[in-house]
């Protein structure tokens, strides 16, 4: 790995002394090898994830007791199950497909709720000041100050456990970066022309922040999106391991790799299956998220 | 200097208190405690003696004061499942935990912070791209994944070291280095863009203009400066050091408060759960009081009497 294309700058700029920036040199839009890969996988666990009954080969609950713990085709198992099986002899293929889109489907609802919920409080406490701003700020802090696992376990076992709960939940991790950038750049925004001229000519405040303000902070926003995505996934795996996220009969990649993990030595790709899917998929959002911020948003370094 | 300190205290009491509120108002959200304990089909005398006894039936302001005074007292309640006391069940778990996070916020400090710094002084050479990599990798693969992975490779494969439990210091190898290895790649993360972010500021620019080498403008600027915002991620590992290896410790079945934790919780045993959740906020809001100390240390900014415009 000699070469990696990480960020595809040519131009070696003249040497200057260190500190001093150099003239942006124009990027060319050419896609770094990784990112592209990355997008690559992206898109296929998207297509998986929508596509799950189409492409799924079985059942992912469905039993075939003559077939139990049996090897994936490449560790001298056969394609009848591509991945293996597990110790009820269900298909490790089709409970990934399925395991990937409840996962995926879990991170896309909790990230979309952090971000709404945190641009909102943030574009609240900047419209508002006083009060509503301290209180804000308040909660903020004691969310930053709080590990999240501990609060979403103290949830949990005060209220049990159920999926919409789970999501919502999840959707709490990190709203206080989004209302914190949100806050800032509304604040900033509204010190400049285009939002007072909007407010000159009458337009509601619904109307400035979220036809003028919110559109010229957005790039902003889906870079923290990007992320904040990996890390609920991870929430949500580490979660559905320890037994506390998503529940059977329904899974998802941390479930797998929670069953996965009594089979260890007799059947270790019931467990390595859902991992690998783990550890590209939060890779690849991290490794496109990192180059976006770079092209879009340079102030978020 | 005394203001900030004064400011930063309140700020800690207030946390404190919104975590007791957080218990205190999803407890009781989350239905009536008596049912819960008792079971549902319960008969109705055993659930009325029991309100009675946790003064369930009072107006639930004096509940909430009780709740206060109680918790200033040190009484945190019983465990609901064995009578003892929440204090003591989770006391005795601390030492076990700290085994593991000492170590490894060791590791994470002593990897992390060097390789983010050279990283940094070394911007865009191999060994920089190379530890980004790894930082992004460490960051993104899980512990459990990261946990299991060296139990299949050192434990099942090669059988140099136990999978689990806590008999000697064999035992706590694996943990250590999985929990050390993500935070470190996390703080080299971070020390990397602090660095960056010092090396182009123009004091570093004048004391280069001004003839000061390379290595002593780096030394007496670039460090201490980058240094204050890596003291806050070191502060926030410090303040995790109960609850940072809740997962780490389920994979290798290790003894700690993390566990207990995670077995509270299946169990709905909910003043475990609310004593742990006290006792790492409470560590959590100490590292960060320390933190802020540690700032007036570091940044002779924050002695003198104004704290300087903000931004």
């Amino acid at each position: 790995m000699s070469d990696l294309p990480m960020d595809a700058v040519p131009a070696p700029a003249p040497a200057l002394a260190p500190g001093v920036a150099a003239p942006p040199a124009r990027r060319r839009a050419r896609l770094p090898l990784l990112v592209a890969g990355a997008l690559l996988w992206l898109a296929l666990m998207l297509l998986v994830a929508l596509a799950a009954d189409l492409v799924s080969p079985y059942g992912y609950t469905a039993l075939d007791l003559r077939n139990r713990l049996a090897p994936p085709a490449l560790m001298g198992g056969t394609w009848l199950h591509p991945l293996g099986t597990d110790e009820l002899g269900r298909d490790v293929l089709s409970r990934l497909i399925a395991s990937i889109r409840m996962s995926l489907l879990i991170a896309f609802g909790a990230t979309v709720i952090s971000a709404v919920l945190g641009v909102s409080l943030g574009f609240l406490a900047a419209h508002r000041r006083g009060l509503a701003e301290g209180a804000v700020l308040a909660l903020v802090d004691f969310q930053a100050a709080m590990p999240f696992l501990v609060l979403a376990l103290a949830v949990l076992a005060f209220f049990g456990n159920a999926l919409p709960l789970l999501v919502l939940l999840l959707g709490l991790h990190g709203w206080e970066r989004y209302a914190r950038i949100a806050r800032g750049l509304a604040v900033s925004a509204g010190a400049q022309g285009y939002a007072a001229a909007v407010r000159g000519l009458g337009a509601s405040p619904w109307r400035v922040y979220g036809r003028h303000v919110l559109p010229n902070i957005a790039s902003t926003l889906i870079v923290s999106m990007t992320l904040a995505f990996p890390e609920i996934i991870l929430l949500e795996s580490g979660l559905s391991f320890l037994g506390l996220g998503v529940q059977p009969p329904m899974t998802s990649l941390g479930n797998m790799v929670g069953y996965g993990r009594e089979y260890l030595t007799r059947a270790p790709w019931i467990l390595l299956a859902p991992s690998a899917v783990i550890v590209l998929t939060t890779l690849s959002v991290s490794l496109v998220g990192d180059w976006l911020r770079d092209r879009l948003d340079p102030t978020l370094r | 200097m005394i203001r900030f300190l004064g400011l930063r205290l309140g700020r800690a009491i207030l946390t404190m208190a919104l975590v007791v509120t957080f218990a205190f108002v999803v407890l009781r959200l989350s239905g009536d405690p008596a049912l819960l304990i008792l079971s549902a089909d319960a008969p109705p005398e055993a659930v009325a003696a029991f309100r009675e006894a946790w003064g369930l039936n009072d107006p639930i302001w004096q509940q909430y004061l009780r709740y206060f005074a109680a918790i200033a007292r040190g009484d945190l309640g019983q465990s609901m499942r064995d009578g003892r006391p929440a204090v003591e069940l989770v006391a005795e778990r601390v030492p076990a935990t700290l085994a593991l996070t000492v170590p490894a916020l060791l590791i994470k400090i002593g990897l992390g912070i060097p390789a983010g710094v050279y990283a940094a002084l070394h911007r865009n050479s191999f060994a920089d791209r190379a530890v980004m990599l790894l930082a992004v990798a460490g960051f993104t693969v899980p512990s459990f994944v990261l946990g299991l992975v060296l139990v299949l490779v050192f434990a099942v494969g090669l059988g140099w070291l136990p999978s689990g439990g806590q008999d000697s210091w064999r035992h706590a190898v694996l943990p250590v280095v999985t929990l050390g290895v993500g935070g470190a790649a996390v703080l080299a993360r971070f020390t990397r863009s602090a660095m960056l972010e010092v090396l182009g500021q123009p004091y570093m620019r004048t004391a280069l203009a001004k003839g000061v080498p390379w290595a002593r403008a780096v030394r007496r600027h670039a460090l201490p400066n980058a240094a204050i915002p890596t003291v806050t991620v070191v502060g926030f590992m410090v303040g995790s050091l109960l609850a940072g290896a809740v997962v780490v410790e389920s994979v290798f079945s290790w003894p700690g408060v993390g566990r207990l934790l995670v077995v509270a919780v299946a169990n709905r045993d909910l003043a475990v759960v609310q004593c742990i959740l006290l006792l790492v906020a409470a560590t959590m809001v100490a590292a960060n009081l320390a933190v802020d100390l540690l700032y007036g240390a570091l940044d002779p900014r924050l002695r003198g009497p104004a704290r300087g415009a903000t931004a």
